[in-house]
């Protein structure tokens, strides 16, 4: 389970004077459930990732995996339960695909990082489940988009972690890739009981594929089922109702004219 | 001195008289000898020598040993017509490598002696020359200040070639030619004022007071302007302090590279507003060149210091001197 | 492809290159010696014309072995700031430490000729260059790291390396404009650098230093992998990067730290090997660049050694001039074929 008490999110700014986004945010996600964060630009959607993900520090509160304080556990200790997977490309072109998925590993290799048979299974696993067999070869820089989303994810999972967590995996995807790729993370987390929780523009396929949405807006965090938070108007209240209208039953936003 | 056939050869710092080195000069035949205390062993007389500094030259030609030399780093410095003829017939190798020695030719060369200028083993490889066999005397002459000690070192050459009686005589004759020059320009009744050097890059160099240069100006009966100067080495002023003092200066001796007016006044404005500058009492040594750019001056005026004083009195005494004296070193500049 | 295999088929080629390059290297020199007699010198008693042996033994054999500890030396460390920096164009003295050395020797031949008014050759025997020249390292090397301590990230670190290079940069300036003619060139040729002069007990510690360094290094393979995926990814598989920094400027301050005090700067090797390297390698991955780096910059030093003694001439090019004709080709390659950086 990943658990969060009375979160308090935000920043630091220069001067140490807090920048609150979120306070008193409480839920919880358990391991074989896909989680999605929705919500508007500049609400606090990658703040609150960024601190589940542990880059950032919570102002207040606390987060724990599996029974572990964040608090009380060292970064590799949190690598071996937690994985990101990140949009903005920093890695070296020139990894093979082979390699990057091999770099998942690292918290459970040797002083050299060399893999053994077990590293090897778990490695062979992940590929299969992003489809990437016959890319193993291949130079990362090489890859399309949607390849190398999958790449990314391949190693999160090489990763073996509880939960992996999406930084906008659907973003730049065109429509039939943001599916394939929805669905694989559902197949992630129900098939390799993985709790997989991303951040999304894609509230209508939000609504339809994930079992739990984490509803971030301006003040205020609201988590539940898609059928919570449709019936309880929190989608529709999500944007500027003179602009874009929520039809619960289609459960698709439409612009006004 | 003399033990058996072992001379000893002592030398020393001329700054305060502490010995630097002592070293055995063994005779060819020598039974054997107690080599403690000893830096340096060196069986004598020597026949072949690399040499590293156009100074060394000039004793070796007095001495009658032209040919022993066999090596000598960036060969383009040596004037000596002499030794420049055995150069072009290929008897000098050369052994000059960027800054410092080639030590493989060196090695191979393997001279009977290597005489260097540097102050001991570690300057660079030539810890390798000692391992290899190759006996090294550190010529300090550079460091002496008084123009007869520079030139006193022909004695260590007459010891290394078994020619000490000869090089004794060299050295008394040039020695007293010089105290008989002194004496005469001591007669003389001005005492003209002299200033030397030129300005590198903003900032003026000039020879101070203790230094070898400063000492012939004083024996020629000069009166050089920054006499008071402490120390042997360059004294840094600034232009300013520079053209105030100089004001009452009538010669100017060595003023750097420069060998004609025009070059100076090119070089900075400034130069034309000394005394000497307006007056054309200007002399270097840098116009007195060997056929490859070489400069007499830095190769023989150590070892004759007499000429250096001729030319000197001859400028600033010109009364003293006899009709028709040619100067060896100084000459006017070039318009 | 089998990981063993792999690393067999790419450090087959520069561990038999390496020997070759180290025989070219003993038997070129000034003085012409046949390539048989290099042999027999090498691995027989027989008995061999004496200049010629001593040449061999005592000249050439330390010159070869301080080539191969400076050319792999600096190429590793060369290696490791790129790797850090994620910059190509970093190299083993972005941090300034070759500033740092200059700065000392600087202090050392030209200053004290302005103290004592003396450019004497009494305060430069060798170890007292090296002294200089290790000393001035450790102190940037220390300001530096300091000023690392309190910052987060990398690229801040090399940014305060280059700008104490040129602080150090602009006071050995000064110096230089106060110097008198025969100290200045003193200063110029030992920057230069040079590998022929050390003694055998002076490799003695530059070898006991570069293998502190590779030792150093190796450890941080795996953290330098992990720094490939960029520090996001770094991060969240435990990866400190203060540690790991902290590692790495350690390793790259033995080896590039000992190699200038003891053999001068040496320009572009650090640079260019690594890029060469990666061309040859084909893969990022620290645990085969790092050895290759440090045996192909071994073999590139060892050739550029024998081309810069001009064979069988009294002629001899300054070892950076030779880096440098090599090295800044290199470079522009670099800056014009981004895409096939291999980075």
């Amino acid at each position: 389970m990943l658990n969060v008490e009375n979160l308090t999110i935000g920043y630091l700014s220069d001067r140490g004077k807090k920048n609150i986004l979120a306070d008193r945010v409480n839920f919880s996600i358990g391991q074989n459930q896909l989680t999605a964060i929705i919500g508007p630009n500049g609400a606090g959607k990658s703040t609150l990732l960024s601190t589940l993900a542990g880059q950032l520090s919570p102002l207040d509160g606390s987060i724990s995996l599996l029974g572990h304080s964040f608090k009380n556990l060292t970064p590799s200790q949190r690598a071996k339960l937690l994985a990101i997977v990140l949009t903005k490309k920093e890695y070296s072109d020139h990894l093979s695909v082979r390699e990057f998925v091999e770099l998942g590993r690292f918290p459970y290799t040797n002083w050299l990082g060399k893999i053994n048979a077990a590293d090897q299974q778990i490695i062979t696993r992940a590929i299969k489940a992003t489809q990437l067999d016959s890319l193993m070869d291949q130079k990362c820089g090489t890859l399309s988009d949607g390849q190398r989303q999958r790449v990314s994810i391949a190693r999160a999972l090489a990763q073996d972690t509880a939960f992996i967590l999406l930084d906008e995996p659907t973003t730049h995807l065109d429509l039939a890739h943001k599916a394939q790729t929805v669905m694989l993370l559902k197949n992630l987390s129900k098939q390799h009981n993985k709790g997989v929780i991303f951040s999304t523009h894609d509230i209508s396929m939000a609504l339809k594929m994930t079992d739990n949405i984490i509803c971030v807006t301006p003040g205020h965090v609201i988590t539940g089922t898609p059928d919570q938070l449709t019936d309880s108007g929190a989608i529709a209240e999500l944007f500027d109702s003179k602009v874009v209208q929520f039809d619960p039953s289609s459960r698709q936003f439409s612009i006004l004219d | 001195m003399d033990r058996d056939s072992i001379q000893i050869l002592e030398l020393r710092d001329p700054q305060n008289g502490s010995t630097l080195h002592r070293i055995a000069l063994v005779s060819k035949n020598t039974k054997e000898f107690h080599t403690e205390g000893f830096d340096q062993i060196i069986e004598v007389p020597i026949e072949t020598i690399v040499a590293t500094s156009t100074t060394h030259i000039p004793a070796l030609e007095m001495l009658g040993k032209t040919d022993a030399l066999v090596g000598f780093p960036n060969l383009d410095y040596i004037s000596s017509l002499a030794t420049r003829g055995r150069i072009n017939d290929g008897l000098v190798q050369e052994l000059g490598q960027n800054e410092s020695l080639n030590i493989e030719l060196l090695i191979q060369r393997r001279p009977d002696l290597l005489m260097t200028f540097a102050i001991d083993q570690t300057q660079n490889g030539l810890d390798k020359v000692s391992d290899a066999g190759i006996p090294i005397i550190y010529n300090g002459d550079w460091t002496e200040q008084h123009p007869l000690g520079k030139a006193e070192w022909i004695k260590v050459f007459g010891a290394l070639f078994n020619q000490k009686h000869k090089a004794d005589s060299i050295f008394r004759q040039i020695e007293s030619e010089y105290v008989k020059l002194k004496d005469v320009a001591a007669g003389a009744k001005t005492q003209p004022k002299v200033i030397s050097g030129a300005l590198y890059k903003d900032v003026w160099y000039a020879p101070k007071g203790n230094s070898w240069a400063a000492k012939f100006i004083e024996d020629a009966n000069g009166d050089y302007i920054w006499k008071s100067t402490q120390g042997t080495g360059s004294l840094q002023w600034n232009i300013e302090q520079i053209l105030s003092l100089a004001q009452t200066a009538q010669f100017w001796i060595g003023p750097g590279q420069f060998t004609s007016y025009n070059q100076m006044t090119q070089s900075s404005p400034v130069y034309a507003e000394f005394p000497p500058f307006k007056r054309k009492e200007i002399y270097t040594f840098s116009k007195t060149k060997g056929p490859k750019g070489g400069l007499l001056y830095y190769e023989l005026a150590a070892m004759r210091p007499d000429w250096v004083l001729s030319d000197l009195i001859s400028i600033l005494h010109p009364e003293l001197m006899e009709q028709g004296h040619q100067n060896n070193f100084f000459k006017p500049l070039d318009p | 492809m089998n990981a063993k295999t792999y690393l067999k088929s790419k450090l087959l080629w520069p561990l038999i290159l390496l020997p070759l390059a180290f025989l070219v290297n003993l038997s070129l020199g000034s003085v012409y010696i046949p390539f048989g007699s290099i042999l027999s010198g090498l691995f027989t008693d027989h008995p061999l014309e004496e200049s010629w042996l001593f040449i061999l033994n005592d000249y050439r054999l330390p010159k070869a072995t301080t080539a191969i500890l400076v050319g792999g030396g600096l190429s590793v460390s060369g290696l490791l700031m790129q790797t850090l920096f994620r910059n190509p164009l970093a190299g083993p003295f972005v941090l300034g430490i070759s500033s740092g050395a200059s700065l000392g020797v600087a202090f050392l031949v030209l200053g004290s000729g302005l103290i004592t008014g003396l450019s004497a050759s009494v305060l430069t025997g060798p170890w007292a260059m090296v002294l200089a020249s290790a000393g001035g390292s450790f102190l940037v090397l220390l300001a530096v790291v300091g000023a690392a301590n309190k910052i987060k990230d990398p690229m801040t670190l090399l940014i305060i390396g280059l700008m104490f290079g040129s602080l150090t940069g602009a006071v050995v300036s000064v110096l230089s404009y106060f110097s008198r003619a025969e100290a200045l060139q003193r200063f110029i040729f030992w920057s230069f650098g040079g590998l022929g002069h050390l003694s055998w007990t002076g490799i003695l510690i530059l070898l006991f230093c570069c293998l502190l360094g590779l030792i150093l290094a190796i450890r941080g393979i795996k953290v330098m992998n992990a720094m490939l995926l960029g520090p996001g990814y770094a991060a969240s598989l435990g990866v400190s990067v203060k540690q790991s920094t902290l590692l790495i400027v350690l390793s790259t301050s033995v080896l590039a730290g000992s190699i200038t005090a003891f053999a001068g700067p040496i320009a572009f090797v650090g640079l260019a090997v690594p890029h060469l390297v990666r061309q040859i390698i084909r893969t990022p991955d620290h645990r085969i660049m790092v050895p290759a780096s440090f045996l192909w910059g071994s073999i590139i030093m060892l050739l550029c050694d024998a081309v810069s003694q001009i064979p069988f001439s009294a002629l001899t090019l300054p070892i950076n001039a030779v880096t440098s004709i090599l090295g800044a080709p290199v470079v522009i390659w670099i800056l014009i074929k981004k895409k096939n950086l291999m980075f």
